[in-house]
């Protein structure tokens, strides 16, 4: 059975990478593109979000590319996500498109969903082989973080702009064909010595800022217009809030097997103050954060959050009163199929201007 | 003690249940006045304008309650999951916390929350956190008022299934009657209105839509004339599940006027920006095409002007009258034609019977 799986930022070189260890046949859709996003708009309800829009352009890209199967997570009590496969699967049918969904309903009991729908898709129950195959996605996952970390410091201070971008994509390439430990272990030494050879200018002020906001469009960097290189560009050190392995840690490792307190607990103790109870989505988090880019040294805060994403516009509502009460220079920037990219840049500059006067008058005060 | 409770979501849906309960309790409740241009833009201004019409509406109406009523207590409900598994849409499970973070007076918030899914609570817990602030604790007086409660909203539940207009069956139910009307008018032809309460029932939004329709000589039917059951067996119709909390009135009415004969039409209201709808309508127009019945999908916000929404209503009615139209004149078509074959059948056979006694 070929199997594929919608796209959300780099997760599909980890979510591959699983499927091949347990000797599956994986079709990648092509990564998230302008026919992508005009595709999923022609055939989506007109004032659905924008991830369900991406989301659906790769459900047919990845048909046309001759999946059979489609990986799909499905959890109720969070938002429309919990119905994507549902209507998605209504219009394919009402398209002709045949396909078969595999949902892993992440609330019924985690291990098993993910052990019955793995060994469902790729014909292959040993459990030894799973787990390693796990292991593998996750560690790819934290690779991936590490190496984004490193990117966003070289970024902000490197002297030859766009040399980053080169040697990340470089690695990347090297840790998508790694499919065991040690060729992951390799490939991180490679992808760390590449990003730390980049010539930095180490004295460079820069601006701290944090992005935060519905995952999906933090993540996908099509949908949110590679605000990370632009904010590079401009000199911004940028530091997401809202990172795949965090994502992994809350919603597939099973809570006995944690110990520490993950970012969402984090933000969700940071966030009592403003709002008492969860509401779905990423919003608890999304003000949490700023709350938490309040108490640290950070300069500023970007929301990012799709067109009529419902928990977001609650945290959209509630975040300019974090603003005022905790003094937090805070963005917020929805992203739909229409944002124009020059309007998009200007919006960004200004409030990189901002917060940079606002930075140095502090500074003033201070002296 | 007085309470103030804004004229907005869940009034129109519960209202009456709250009028027996805060009343057996002794709590006077303080209403907001009935939406205006004014109160909606007062409610918009204080919140992004990606929230939807309903929400603003709403804050326009606890500003009004504070503002012009004078009230500092107000009553804000979240109801998270009202069963397992089954939750809300995030705008209502926040609206408290949207209250307190937007409204920037000098007010006592009651904020109850009914969550049934994580924390598993009953009616009781709810009532007792909703009165708990105004300090009554005693569970017995609650439990008692609760049922007071609904008795008057089962008398509303039974006017508005009879095929009452709900606001008028709210009104009755409140005044402790139950009247029952015996329906005389024949209408021609028969519209599914599908709408949420507070969008349907607030004649700013809906526009009268229910008498505009009336006035054309159609008889609309709401999600409130069906039983729960019925429209539990409506989302079978559709192939679903029940995902929102409020999905019943929506999804399960539709397959359910989709599958009855009787109704010609389907008219759906929606407000600009509903995240819940947005897929319920497209399950429901897919349904629909396949269905073969006619609907019209409108949406609302605070711009829409009434004479396109009128006009596209009657036009909407026009297709219909004529679609009923050709289908009785094609009808009696056939009719006649049976009833023209049946006799030249029973000539044949008469001749034959006649032959045979001539052969006789």
């Amino acid at each position: 059975m070929k199997i594929s799986f919608p796209h959300m930022g780099n997760l599909a070189i980890a979510l591959s990478a699983a499927i091949r260890v347990l000797g599956g046949e994986v079709v990648v859709p092509p990564y998230t593109n302008m026919r992508t996003l005009s595709l999923g708009t022609k055939y989506s309800p007109e004032s659905i979000c924008l991830p369900y829009k991406l989301v659906l352009g790769n459900y047919i890209e990845a048909i046309e590319a001759g999946a059979e199967a489609i990986l799909m997570i499905d959890s109720p009590g969070t938002c429309r996500l919990g119905q994507y496969s549902d209507i998605a699967r209504t219009t394919l049918t009402d398209l002709g498109y045949k396909v078969e969904f595999v949902n892993f309903d992440l609330y019924k009991g985690k291990l098993f969903e993910i052990y019955s729908g793995f060994k469902y898709v790729t014909g292959n129950g040993n459990p030894i082989d799973l787990i390693n195959a796990v292991r593998v996605g996750i560690l790819k996952i934290k690779i991936m973080d590490k190496f984004e970390n490193l990117l966003h410091y070289c970024r902000a201070r490197e002297i030859e702009i766009g040399t980053t971008d080169k040697r990340y994509k470089k690695a990347l390439v090297l840790l998508d064909n790694a499919l065991t430990i040690k060729e992951c272990n390799e490939a991180l030494e490679f992808g760390v010595k590449c990003l730390s050879g980049v010539e930095v200018d180490t004295k460079k002020q820069v601006l701290n800022v944090n992005i935060t906001g519905e995952i999906y469009v933090v993540l996908d960097q099509f949908s949110n217009m590679e605000i990370e290189k632009e904010l590079g560009r401009l000199g911004v050190h940028v530091h997401r809030q809202i990172n795949l392995s965090d994502w992994v840690n809350g919603s597939i490792i099973p809570s006995v097997l944690r110990f520490n307190e993950t970012h969402d607990e984090k933000a969700h103790r940071y966030a009592k103050e403003f709002i008492k109870r969860d509401i779905g989505g990423d919003a608890v988090e999304s003000i949490g954060d700023a709350a938490i880019a309040a108490s640290s040294d950070t300069d500023g805060l970007i929301h990012l959050l799709p067109f009529t994403c419902m928990p977001e516009i609650i945290s959209q509502n509630i975040l300019p009163n974090v603003r005022n009460e905790k003094d937090i220079p805070i963005l917020s920037l929805v992203m739909d199929e229409y944002t124009g990219r020059a309007g998009f840049v200007t919006r960004l500059e200004a409030f990189v201007d901002l917060i940079n006067r606002r930075k140095k008058t502090k500074q003033l005060l201070v002296i | 003690m007085k309470i103030g409770i804004p004229r907005a979501l869940g009034y129109y849906n519960y209202y009456p249940f709250w009028f027996g309960f805060f009343g057996s309790l002794g709590i006077e409740i303080v209403l907001s006045d009935k939406t205006t241009k004014k109160l909606v833009s007062e409610g918009s201004s204080l919140l992004v304008s990606e929230t939807c019409l309903p929400v603003k509406i709403y804050m326009g109406h606890v500003l009004n309650l504070i503002d012009k009523k004078g009230v500092d207590v107000i009553y804000s409900p979240s109801i998270q999951s009202i069963a397992h598994k089954i939750y809300n849409c995030s705008k209502l499970r926040g609206l408290p916390d949207l209250v307190r973070n937007v409204v920037k007076r000098d007010f006592l918030l009651i904020e109850p929350t009914l969550d049934k899914s994580d924390k598993n609570q009953g009616l009781y817990e709810y009532l007792y956190e909703s009165v708990a602030p105004l300090g009554i604790t005693d569970k017995k007086a609650i439990k008692q008022a609760s049922k007071v409660g609904w008795s008057y909203q089962n008398n509303f539940i039974g006017m508005a299934k009879d095929g009452m207009h709900p606001v008028e069956a709210m009104e009755n139910a409140i005044k402790g009657k139950v009247v029952i009307k015996s329906q005389k008018n024949n209408y021609p032809i028969s519209i599914a209105v599908l709408s949420h309460g507070y969008n349907l029932y607030d004649e700013h939004v809906s526009m009268q839509a229910i008498k505009k329709l009336e006035k054309l000589g159609v008889k609309a039917y709401v999600s409130e004339n069906l039983s729960v059951g019925q429209m539990n067996q409506g989302l079978n119709v559709l192939n679903t599940n029940l995902y929102w909390a409020n999905e019943l009135e929506i999804s399960g009415a539709a397959g359910s006027f989709l599958q009855n004969e009787n109704i010609d039409g389907i008219l759906t209201i929606t407000a600009f920006g509903c995240g819940p709808d947005s897929l319920m309508i497209e399950r429901i127009t897919r349904y629909a095409k396949r269905l073969q019945k006619p609907l019209l999908n409108l949406t609302v916000d605070e711009h829409t002007g009434e004479a396109g929404f009128i006009t596209r209503i009657e036009a909407f009615t026009d297709m219909l009258f004529r679609k009923k139209r050709a289908n009785i004149i094609q009808n009696l078509n056939k009719q006649i034609q049976i009833d023209s074959n049946k006799q030249e059948v029973s000539k044949t056979r008469d001749s034959v019977t006649k032959s045979l006694i001539i052969g006789v």
